[in-house]
């Protein structure tokens, strides 16, 4: 068995293990799990991996990312050896060059990493894509959420004042992990549509904003639901950012039922925001930024280059019209990837 | 009981660095400029571009990323060898 | 770059294993900044980097 590499430190016992490493700028403020040689090792086993398996290059930095490195960093959000492969696999999405991971988490635009899980391993891991679906609903999107935050502090200086600039960053930055609800879903899953294999369980990336919460339970018709989505990508266009890009639209059942009466796919869905998520120049002047309308004001601006840059989730509790709009750190420079779980950097993914 | 942790930070080393050799002076000198093309920035570099010539510099040569959360593109850092000198900024 | 990006400035170069590495740093923001006020940004740039490149 291959030795783990990373220098090591004796502490007198759990709360030494606190502060010696808060003290170090290694944690997110929040108390971590002591990263023992076993607990590693044990992470590194379940994922079948070597201690000096490259996950990935991040391109900018040409920084390499280890399977231990990340294993160390799993342990001390609290992950299990068995959410380990997870993390392993939204880095394996996070490095690929069209995600931009460096100017992503050093923007003073403040995204932080949308983690969407699909397929078998959301009910071997005790997901939950119902109650609280975005605001921490189990243990496992939890902790993975919390690994990918903590990783970028310590493996690429994503820390706030470090290469972290955000201006005011969101609450997602702690842990940003949802699971779609694929069970109680009339549509296909986010990533069997994006390419993986049915039955495949996988991870989509997102360089994302704060969710933008809306309410609509006083129709049942699907297109006046989506115009209510659409009103909020609209609004944050004009008060935030114009540019199209990745947004990503999430479902709960109390409206997803509408859906499935009328017969509406997530392609559907995917089309009628492309065609209505439209703005002027012009709209600016409307929200104080007249200044640099010019004589531009006609210039039409969509918040989707193209239908598939919308990704459409299932997730949420059982009651409630709401609905989450959720839009990408600055238009079309990261673009959400998806990677099957079990995927390294040298496969064809 | 004494817990032995381990290190989470990256184990790799800074690469080596050195410093280009200093030029002694602007006048004759080819100079290259490349702007993250945020708004203020033009007139800035234009400034810039104007004064670079005033100080005596043979050749301004301005880009501007095409994208300015990454870095430089390919053919910009391609003309990077025949600069003397280069005026790069990584925020604003 | 801009004052508010000096420790980002300072944080690369230590990484990049530059520590010593000098950079000009000018008023921020430039985005709502006056032409003039750029201007003198850019004059206060070319003088502080003739002296870096100067040695």
């Amino acid at each position: 068995m291959m030795p783990l590499s990373s220098e090591r430190y004796t502490v007198a016992d759990m709360m030494a293990a606190q502060e010696f490493f808060h003290s170090r700028n290694w944690t997110d403020g929040l108390p971590i799990v002591p990263p023992t040689a076993e607990a590693v090792q044990a992470c590194l086993d379940w994922a079948m991996l070597p201690p000096d398996h490259l996950v990935g290059v991040e391109p900018v930095r040409a920084r390499q990312i280890t399977a231990e490195k990340l294993a160390i960093n799993s342990v001390m959000a609290g992950c299990l050896p068995m959410h380990f492969p997870l993390v392993v696999t939204a880095f394996t999405a996070m490095l690929q060059e069209p995600f931009l991971l460096h100017g992503a988490t050093a923007s003073t635009g403040g995204c932080a990493i949308l983690t969407i899980i699909n397929g078998p391993c959301r009910q071997e891991l005790g997901m939950s894509g119902t109650f609280n679906a975005l605001g921490s609903s189990d243990r496992a999107t939890t902790v993975i959420g919390r690994s990918i935050r903590l990783a970028l502090g310590n493996l690429l200086d994503v820390r706030p004042g470090d290469v972290d600039r955000s201006t005011l960053g969101h609450p997602g930055k702690i842990s940003y992990c949802v699971a779609e609800d694929e069970e109680d879903s009339p549509w296909l899953p986010l990533a069997e549509e994006r390419g993986v294999p049915k039955h495949a369980s996988a991870v989509t990336v997102m360089s994302a904003g704060a969710p933008r919460q809306i309410m609509n339970e006083w129709t049942t018709d699907p297109a006046q639901i989506l115009d209510t989505f659409v009103a909020e990508i609209k609004a944050c266009m004009r008060h935030y950012s114009i540019y199209a890009g990745n947004y990503a639209v999430i479902f709960p059942p109390q409206l997803r039922t509408h859906f499935a009466a009328a017969g509406w796919s997530k392609a559907d869905i995917r089309n009628y925001v492309y065609e209505n998520a439209v703005v002027h120049r012009r709209d600016w002047a409307d929200c104080g930024k007249g200044a640099v309308v010019g004589s531009r004001g006609d210039t039409e601006y969509r918040a989707l280059s193209e239908p598939d840059d919308l990704l459409v989730v299932a997730a949420g509790g059982p009651a409630g019209g709401f609905g989450a709009v959720i839009p990408p750190w600055f238009g079309p420079k990261s673009k959400a990837c998806t990677v099957a779980v079990g995927a390294c950097v040298d496969c064809e993914i | 009981m004494s817990i032995e942790v381990l290190d989470p930070t990256y184990g790799g080393g800074a690469a080596a660095f050195a410093l280009a050799p200093r030029l002694g002076t602007l006048k004759g000198k080819t100079v290259g400029v490349i702007s993250n093309g945020k708004r203020g920035t033009r007139p800035y570099f234009a400034a810039l571009e104007r004064m670079l010539l005033k100080e005596g510099a043979a050749r301004v040569v301005l880009h501007t990323k095409s994208n300015y959360s990454a870095p430089a593109d390919a053919h910009i850092m391609a003309e990077v060898p025949e600069w003397d000198a280069a005026f790069v900024g990584i925020g604003d | 770059m801009t004052t508010k990006f000096v420790s980002a400035a300072d944080l690369m170069a230590r990484v990049l294993g530059a520590e010593e590495f000098r950079y000009v740093a000018i008023e921020h923001p430039i985005s709502s900044a006056s032409e003039a006020a750029l201007s003198a940004e850019a004059a206060r740039t070319v003088a502080e980097g003739r002296q870096i490149l100067a040695g």
